[in-house]
This record gives C-alpha cells, sequence and structure tokens, in this order.
C-alpha cells in the first residue's frame, strides 16, 4: 500500500493521475455577492428523466490560430487566423450554422521592420495588427503578446457574433455561449443567453464557499451569486455545476461555472437551467480532451470552424523537433 | 423560381492518404438523408461543377457505403448514456457521415486514363446512364441494335437499360445465364418479359428470331399466349421500356401424350386450351439417331456402337433380309422388334445353336441393345412410339416471333435428355443451312444444375449445352440458362454465356469463390433482391448493374393452372373424339365413336396419328378410310442417315 493509499482510506479524496496543471484561462479577480442564499450552498438537481431542454437553441464558440510565418532578423511576423461561428439546433437535434465570421491578419513589429520588408508586408496583408517594437528583443515575451493579441481579436469577433445572434434570435430561442457572458452588456442582458466558462483561473469565492464549489458533487449546483468586474461593468449572476464525479480525476474535472442575465428570473431558474445543461453532457465531446466540460454542440462549432480553417503554412523544418 | 436545368450536387468526392481515389475507384460523401444506395449511377464532374478536373466526367456505380460518426471508441458512448441504453436521446445529433464508395464505370475522355478527380457528385440522369453504361454505341448508332433489359430505378431514377442484342444474340458475343434461388418468379419471369422485349426489338437488319423454351418444370410455361394481370405501374414500365404489355402473339406448345396414347401429358389440359397444344410423338426413327443419349455410359462400347450403326445405315427404312429367310422393312419400335426376334430366331432354330454371331455382331451385344431400344418406347410411352408415325415441330418452318414450348415436365428424365439433345441438335443442322426459317433461335434452359453440372457424368446433353455455350453464337443459336447455383453449374456454360443476370442469391452461394468480385455491400443487396429486381452483367457494362424489370405480361404458370384447371384424363374414346373435333369442328363424336368402337386401340392411336400429320380436308372420311384397313407404318422413302456431328468430349480446354 503506498503512503496516498492510507490517506484515501483515512478520508481524504483519490485524485488522478494527471499532472495536476490547472486550466487558468482568465485569472482575474471578480467582486461577488450571494444572490440565492446567505451563504454558498449546493444543490441537487431533481432527476428528470425528461429535462427541459428549449428548441431551438444555438451555440457559439471561436477558433484562433497563429504561428510564426517569417523572421526580419528577431522580428517575429506572425500569420494569425481567429474564426466564430454560431450553430442552430434543430428539432432532429442537428446543428446547422447560421452565423459565422472570421479574421485572417497578420501580428508585427511594424516600426521594427527593414524598410525592405515592411512595404512588402503592407501591400500583401491588408490586416495586420502592429505590436510594440519594444518587444522584438525579447522572444519570449514578444510571444505571449502575440498570443494575447490573438485572443482578443477572436474575443472581439466573438463578441460581434454574440450581439448578432442574440439580436436575432427567436421568441424561445435560447443562445449558449462558450465563455463568458459578460462581455458584451447587450448579450449579458438577454434573458435567454448563457454563458459556459470551462477554466477555473478566476477567483470569484474564497473559503468555506470556494470548497464548496470545488468539491461540489456530480448533478449539484451552487447558490447562484452575482459578478461584477473583470472585463465589464455588466453584472451577472453565476453558478456552478458538476457534470461529471471529479473524485479520481481533480477538483477541475466536470466543472462548469455558468452565466446568466443578472434577474431574479435566473435565480428562479437556475436548477431547472442545470438540469438542461446536465441532459446536455451526453453525447462525449470526445475525443476533445476536455470532454468533460465542453458541451457536444460546442465541440461541434468548434470542429466546424477548424474543418474550415485554412491549413497551416505548409513550410516545415526539416530538421527534427526538438 | 428553381432552374431544374442545373444539377444539384448530392455529395463531393474526397480522397485521402488511406483512401485515394483511383483510376478505378473513388469514394464521395453525401448527406445522411440521401436518396442514393448501392447500386445507383453517379456522375463527378462536367457541367455545374467548378472543380479541378471539371472537363473530366466520371461516371461511376456505388458499391460499397459506410457510416460513421465523431465517437471516439463505443465506450464513450456508454459513458453518455450512463450505462443506460433505455437513456433518453441526447439533445444532439452526433456528427456522422454517409462515405461512399464507386466503381468507375466509364471517363470522359477515356485517355489519359487517370484517378478520379476532386470534384461535386450527381445523380445520373437517363442520358448519363446511357453515357455510363457505353449503351449510347448501340442505342444511337444507324442500326440500332438495343435490347431494353429493365429499368434502372436507383437515386429515384427511372431510365432504361439496354442489352446489345450483337452481344446478347450473336455474333459478337452471345447467351444468357440466370442465377437465383427458386420461388420468388425471378428466372422465369425475367426470361419471359426479356424474350418478349427481343420480339419488340430484335433489329430488322438481323433477320428473323424464334425462341425454343423447354418446360422442365409444373406449369412454368404453358400459358404464355394468356395476359397476365398487370398493375397500372407495371403497365408505365412497360411503356417506359417500349416493349407491348401484352402476352406472346404466336405460341406453339408441344407436349408428348400419356400412356394411354391420347391425353396429352401436360397441365394445359383445360378443354378451353388444350386445343392449342400439339402431341408430341417420335418414332424409332427420330431416336435412334440419339441412341447415344439413351445408352448410359457403360453400355457406349464399340460393339454396341457398331452394331447401331449398322441397324441406321443397312436396316432402317430399307428393305433388309435376315439372312434365315424373312424380309423386313423396319421402320417401328414393333419392326426392329420383329427383326430382333426373327435373328434370335434364326439363330437358335436354323443354326442350332452352335452360332452366337449375326453379320460379326455377337448375340450378347445384339441383346444389349435391343434391350435398351425397345426399353424406351416402354419408359417414355407417349413420346416414343412403339409403331406409329411421329409429330414433331414444324422444322424448316419456324416462324418468327414466335415461342415454341415444349413441355416435359411430366417425363421421364431419359425422355427429356432425348428431347432436349434431339430438338437442340435439329436446330443446329436446320441453322447451319440457313433452312430453319428463321436467323436466331434462343433456347431456354431452366435448371443447368440438373443438365450441365460442374461435376457428374459427361452425358450427352452436358456435351450439347457446352457446344452451344462454345460455338453457338456464330450459328444464331443462342443458350439461355438459368439454375439455382451458378457455381455448381459448369464453367464453360456459365463462362460463354456474355449477358449474366443475377435474381436474389443465396449467402452460402454468394460465399463461393466466383462473387469474389462483388463487394459484401452489394452481396448483400443481391441475398435481398425483391421480386423484379435484378443485378446484370453484359459486356457494355464494366460494372454490375441492379434494374428492374416489369412483371411479365403473360399468365404465371400457378396462376394460369388456377384460372385454367387442367382436366382429368377423358376416356379413350372422348380423347379421340378430341382430337378429330380440333382438326375438323365438323366431326360429330357419336360418328367416331360408332367408328371407333370394337377396335383395336392401337389401330386407332395409328390411325389418328396419321390423320394428325395428313391434316386431310374432310377429317371423318379420312380417319374412317384409313381406319378401316391396318394402318401400315408410314411407308416413306429410305433416307439418308443423318449423323448427329460428333460432340468434342469435355475437357477442360475450350479451344
Amino acid at each position: 500500500m503506498t503512503w496516498w493509499h492510507a490517506l484515501i482510506d483515512a478520508g481524504a479524496v483519490a485524485g488522478g493521475s494527471g499532472l495536476g496543471a490547472w486550466d487558468l484561462g482568465e485569472t482575474a479577480t471578480y467582486e461577488t455577492s450571494m444572490v440565492e442564499d446567505s451563504e454558498l450552498q449546493t444543490h441537487p438537481i431533481p432527476p428528470n428523466p425528461q429535462p427541459l431542454i428549449p428548441s431551438p437553441v444555438s451555440f457559439l464558440n471561436g477558433i484562433q490560430r497563429w504561428s510564426v510565418v517569417a523572421y526580419d532578423g528577431v522580428a517575429q511576423i506572425v500569420n494569425a487566423y481567429v474564426a466564430a461561428a454560431v450553430c442552430r439546433r434543430d428539432d432532429r437535434g442537428v446543428l446547422h450554422a447560421t452565423f459565422e465570421r472570421s479574421r485572417a491578419f497578420a501580428v508585427a513589429p511594424l516600426d521594427r521592420l527593414s524598410p525592405t520588408l515592411r512595404p512588402v508586408l503592407q501591400q500583401a496583408v491588408p490586416d495586420i495588427e502592429p505590436l510594440d517594437g519594444e518587444l522584438v528583443g525579447q522572444p519570449a515575451r514578444y510571444l505571449d503578446q502575440v498570443e494575447s493579441t490573438v485572443r482578443r481579436a477572436r474575443a472581439h469577433l466573438e463578441r460581434e457574433l454574440a450581439e448578432a445572434a442574440t439580436a436575432a434570435l427567436g421568441a424561445d430561442e435560447w443562445l449558449v455561449l462558450d465563455g463568458l457572458l459578460s462581455r458584451s452588456p447587450a448579450v449579458a442582458r438577454h434573458p435567454r443567453a448563457l454563458g459556459v466558462i470551462k477554466s477555473h483561473g478566476a477567483q470569484f469565492l474564497d473559503g468555506r464557499g470556494l470548497e464548496r464549489a470545488l468539491t461540489l458533487p456530480a448533478g449539484y449546483r451552487t447558490s447562484v451569486f452575482a459578478v461584477r468586474g473583470g472585463h465589464t461593468r455588466t453584472e451577472v449572476y453565476s453558478w456552478y455545476l458538476r457534470l461529471w464525479p471529479w473524485e479520481g480525476n481533480d477538483l477541475q474535472y466536470g466543472l462548469l461555472r455558468i452565466e446568466g442575465r443578472a434577474d431574479s428570473e435566473t435565480i428562479a431558474r437556475a436548477s431547472a437551467l442545470s438540469g438542461w445543461l446536465l441532459a446536455e453532457r451526453a453525447p462525449l465531446a470526445t475525443p476533445a480532451t476536455r470532454w468533460d466540460r465542453l458541451l457536444y454542440p460546442l465541440h461541434h462549432v468548434e470542429e466546424y470552424l477548424k474543418a474550415r480553417a485554412p491549413r497551416s503554412p505548409a513550410a516545415r523544418s526539416r530538421l527534427p523537433v526538438a | 423560381m428553381i432552374d431544374k436545368a442545373i444539377p444539384v450536387p448530392i455529395g463531393r468526392v474526397v480522397a485521402t492518404e488511406l483512401k485515394p481515389s483511383t483510376p478505378h475507384q473513388f469514394h464521395f460523401w453525401t448527406p445522411t438523408d440521401t436518396s442514393i444506395g448501392i447500386g445507383a449511377i453517379v456522375k463527378v464532374g462536367g457541367a455545374g461543377s467548378a472543380e479541378q478536373g471539371a472537363e473530366r466526367v466520371v461516371y461511376g456505380v456505388v458499391t460499397e457505403g459506410f457510416a460513421y460518426s465523431d465517437l471516439a471508441t463505443p465506450l464513450h458512448d456508454v459513458v453518455g448514456a450512463e450505462g443506460d441504453p433505455a437513456r433518453v436521446e441526447s439533445p444532439t445529433a452526433r456528427q456522422q457521415i454517409r462515405l461512399w464508395t464507386a466503381a468507375v464505370l466509364r471517363q470522359t475522355p477515356e485517355e489519359p486514363l487517370q484517378p478520379v478527380p476532386l470534384g461535386q457528385v450527381y445523380v445520373a440522369d437517363d442520358a448519363d446512364v446511357a453515357q455510363a453504361l457505353r449503351m449510347d454505341t448501340y442505342l444511337y448508332s444507324a442500326t440500332p441494335t438495343a435490347i431494353p433489359v429493365g429499368l434502372y430505378t436507383s437515386a429515384g431514377r427511372d431510365a432504361p437499360v439496354y442489352l446489345d442484342a450483337d452481344f446478347l444474340l450473336g455474333p459478337e458475343a452471345a447467351h444468357l445465364n440466370l442465377s437465383g434461388v427458386s420461388g420468388l418468379a425471378t428466372k422465369t419471369s425475367a426470361v419471359e418479359f426479356l424474350l418478349a422485349s427481343i420480339f419488340a426489338h430484335f433489329p430488322a437488319h438481323k433477320g428473323r428470331v424464334a425462341a425454343v423454351c423447354f418446360n422442365v418444370k409444373g406449369p412454368d410455361l404453358c400459358f404464355l399466349d394468356q395476359p397476365a394481370d398487370l398493375s397500372d405501374e407495371d403497365r408505365r414500365r412497360y411503356e417506359r421500356l417500349g416493349v407491348p404489355s401484352t402476352p406472346f402473339q404466336r405460341v406453339q406448345l408441344y407436349a408428348p401424350l400419356k400412356a394411354d396414347g391420347v391425353n396429352l401429358n401436360t397441365l394445359r389440359t383445360h378443354p378451353d386450351l388444350v386445343d392449342d397444344v400439339e402431341p408430341l410423338t417420335w418414332g424409332l426413327q427420330e431416336v435412334v439417331d440419339y441412341a447415344e443419349v439413351l445408352l448410359n455410359r457403360d453400355d457406349i462400347d464399340a460393339k454396341a456402337d457398331a452394331f447401331i450403326d449398322f441397324l441406321r445405315d443397312r436396316v432402317l427404312g430399307r428393305t433388309f433380309d435376315d439372312g434365315f429367310g424373312t424380309t423386313h422393312r423396319v421402320q417401328t419400335f414393333a419392326d426392329l422388334d420383329r427383326l430382333f426376334r426373327s435373328i434370335f430366331d434364326g439363330l437358335e432354330v436354323i443354326s442350332g445353336g452352335r452360332s452366337d454371331t449375326w453379320r460379326t455382331h455377337h448375340i450378347a451385344t445384339m441383346r444389349k441393345v435391343r434391350n435398351r431400344l425397345l426399353n424406351i418406347s416402354t419408359r417414355c410411352k407417349g413420346l416414343v412410339t412403339d409403331d406409329g408415325p411421329s409429330s414433331d415441330l414444324p422444322w424448316q418452318k419456324f416462324q418468327d416471333r414466335t415461342v415454341y414450348v415444349i413441355d416435359i415436365a411430366n417425363v421421364d428424365p431419359l425422355g427429356q435428355d432425348l428431347v432436349f439433345a434431339r430438338v437442340v441438335s435439329k436446330l443446329r443442322e436446320q441453322l447451319e443451312r440457313r433452312e430453319l426459317g428463321v436467323d436466331a433461335v434462343v433456347v431456354f434452359v431452366d435448371e443447368l444444375n440438373k443438365y450441365a453440372p460442374g461435376d457428374g457424368p459427361d452425358t450427352y446433353v452436358k456435351k450439347m449445352l457446352l457446344d452451344i455455350s462454345e460455338r453457338g453464337r456464330y450459328l444464331g443459336l443462342v443458350l439461355f440458362g438459368a439454375e439455382q447455383f451458378r457455381s455448381q453449374v459448369h464453367r464453360r456454360v456459365v463462362g460463354n454465356a456474355g449477358t449474366q443476370i443475377f435474381g436474389r442469391m443465396d449467402m452460402d452461394e454468394l460465399a463461393t469463390p466466383g462473387y469474389q468480385v462483388l463487394t459484401p455491400a452489394t452481396k448483400s443487396k443481391l441475398a435481398t433482391l425483391p421480386i423484379g429486381e435484378l443485378m446484370v452483367r453484359h459486356p457494355h457494362f464494366t460494372q454490375p448493374i441492379f434494374i428492374r424489370f416489369p412483371k411479365p405480361p403473360v399468365l404465371r404458370g400457378r396462376d394460369g393452372v388456377e384460372r385454367f384447371p387442367p382436366a382429368a384424363d377423358v376416356p379413350f374414346d372422348d380423347a379421340v373424339v378430341r382430337q378429330l373435333v380440333r382438326l375438323d369442328r365438323r366431326v360429330r363424336p357419336n360418328q367416331v365413336k360408332d367408328l371407333i368402337a370394337d377396335r383395336e386401340q392401337d389401330d386407332v392411336r395409328r390411325a389418328l396419328a396419321t390423320v394428325r400429320r395428313t391434316r386431310p380436308d374432310d377429317v371423318l372420311a379420312y380417319f374412317r378410310k384409313v381406319l378401316g384397313a391396318r394402318v401400315d407404318a408410314e411407308a416413306s422413302r429410305p433416307r439418308e442417315h443423318q449423323a448427329v456431328p460428333p460432340l468434342n468430349s469435355i475437357s477442360d480446354e475450350p479451344y
């Protein structure tokens, strides 16, 4: 018997065999307040063989890709692509793309490019995101900046698309976004829009409330709390929901944070909406690595966008990868 | 408004490293709700396609289909359903694919032959089907030779499919082989429809055509002149194919007599129809040329063969002195028996039993030949008359677009072999001499498993079938053969069939090596083919094609016996009356009955046969005349022996 088996026998919960990496995503700190209970509680989702699943429902997701495609000295010139799409699920459960936007652009330190290459780049690429040339001498920080630039571009695209999609929603139609609802005030205030967050780097709770949230049993949700701060000043209501048992895996396993409109109706619907999202566990979003938290329709939108994205540059180093 | 002239693609060609396109095969996907299925003909590229290689048009037939989803392992479905198969359906349908494999039928341009390009896939229309199956060469030529065989109905289409008469009835290729399990009205029905189609579309420049059908099972082919109850859909198909939905206009049915010598040995004995049936009876002259058919292999030794040749050349039809003081004129089995008895008596009495040879032939050989030959008239009584004249097919007077049905369903197997051998030999002889009356004859033989098995002894019938298969197309003698198990028919009979048709097949049969070229999906379709659907292989088609043919325009055998129940055998005198009345409506039954009262039945039979053969104007008077005295056997002039051309022994080497 290993020493940790002794711990488990003594009451500890078994962990997974992974590396224990925390899926950070966004790391901002938010201001929260309880709106359902006086302190964060756990609520079982009543078993319902016929959960109320709205129809139709649209799902929004996005992708991003970038790669360094050229060097001007040590200045790294990046080819980037971001795309987002909305797929509406029909009454047969089949998803059809209804909105789609993409952007292909270059990321380059224009002020540090040579006089020969800069006009060539500007002539060839109509869409360029300039980067601060001061970072060129620090390649690692430069690439971090590229990453955040591309992510920002994707978030912007998703926000635009979410606003367009919510404006076009039918009378009973819902929109489920992969990520924060609160990025757009218009979307955050929509009565039938939900944000589904898979990464839990942001800090909303602490103390006993945090422990209850992170050790939430499968099929349970937490009390609803109000979230303010972060990227926008728009307040949203949020709660945690566990789709799959975390025991034997890790604290994030199967854990979602849901965002909805800051309205008493959201509190009243929290359990019903959680029951709907629990029903979305099937089909599994395999082979995605985060299938335990990724709803299949959002996975489908992602695969759709990947299939339509331009292929990465074919030029590859002939040397073996280190 | 939708412009119907613009074709709508139903799929796209995909090619990956693991599933690449080749010059003979490609893969494409379609939506899950598609009309495409196994056997559908599709077109890649061409007008409307803006894809790479759009100038190249490729036609293919779907041979395999795949469906799969993005499910990584079956376990993930179990996890998703939490181990409960009764769990409510998932709210989202998994992404899934319909991936099809198609075999290339034709590429244009044909050179250089290249892999199928990526492109949009379209359902083939009528013109595309004609192109894909290379039917354009014989459908739109100055002298069209197209024979409709059915409708291509996959993917919601309704396109006629044609065979090339030059490759169905010769001279380029010939013969048709049909396989399929019994009882699904496929083989016989397909032949009936195809004969109707041939008669309607046989090109004028190819001359005249007739069909000879051997009815070997029940009433299968006994009602080809009676109309079937066709549905509106069947009539529409006939119209689409340009084939009249009417029964055969000219049918002549032949059946041997029963042992009583007057009632017909057929199921078509209903009073309304029996008058159309001609008796088929042969005498010694007709039988002895085919003695090899009647004698089993062990009997055929050089001595017996020599004695039979002696009988043919020196005895039959001639005035012959037996050497013991008696002159014979042997024209019937009865005459032959008298000759044998005279010889045996002569050897016993005159030579005192000391000699056992006669004209160099040993008495044992003669006894063996005598036993075998005279036994025929007993075993095949009704077909072979021991002392009556023959009633035969209208040799040299075959008529265009006429079906000659020979009903041997209830005849002893030995008699069936005799009928088959003699009829086919006569057809071959007369086609060789161009004196049959038609330029091509389709011979339909069912149950090839019985008559031309892949194993078993080399019978005369099997040799004949091989001979037709290998040399018939030059003569216009075309074999339409059918069987249940194609794998168990002699491979050269099957292999020489230019056109092959498959109905529903047994899975065990499909597992035999002859079907290895078919994909599992095609085999599955073959194993579940509905009535009226067939798979066709033809020299112009590079891949098997599934077609649908209408219900035959003629009454099916079992429907025929329900609508026209066979009559019970009638007494001898009534049967004689019926035959005479058939020849002459003025004949009064009582007159005939008075005439034949107290007469020997053999005398009456002989007189009846003579009247039947002579067909006089005043039937009753002639019957009275020939019955008045003993009716001698027909005093025909001595005929030249028409030796049957020798058949090669069966070997594995066809050339």
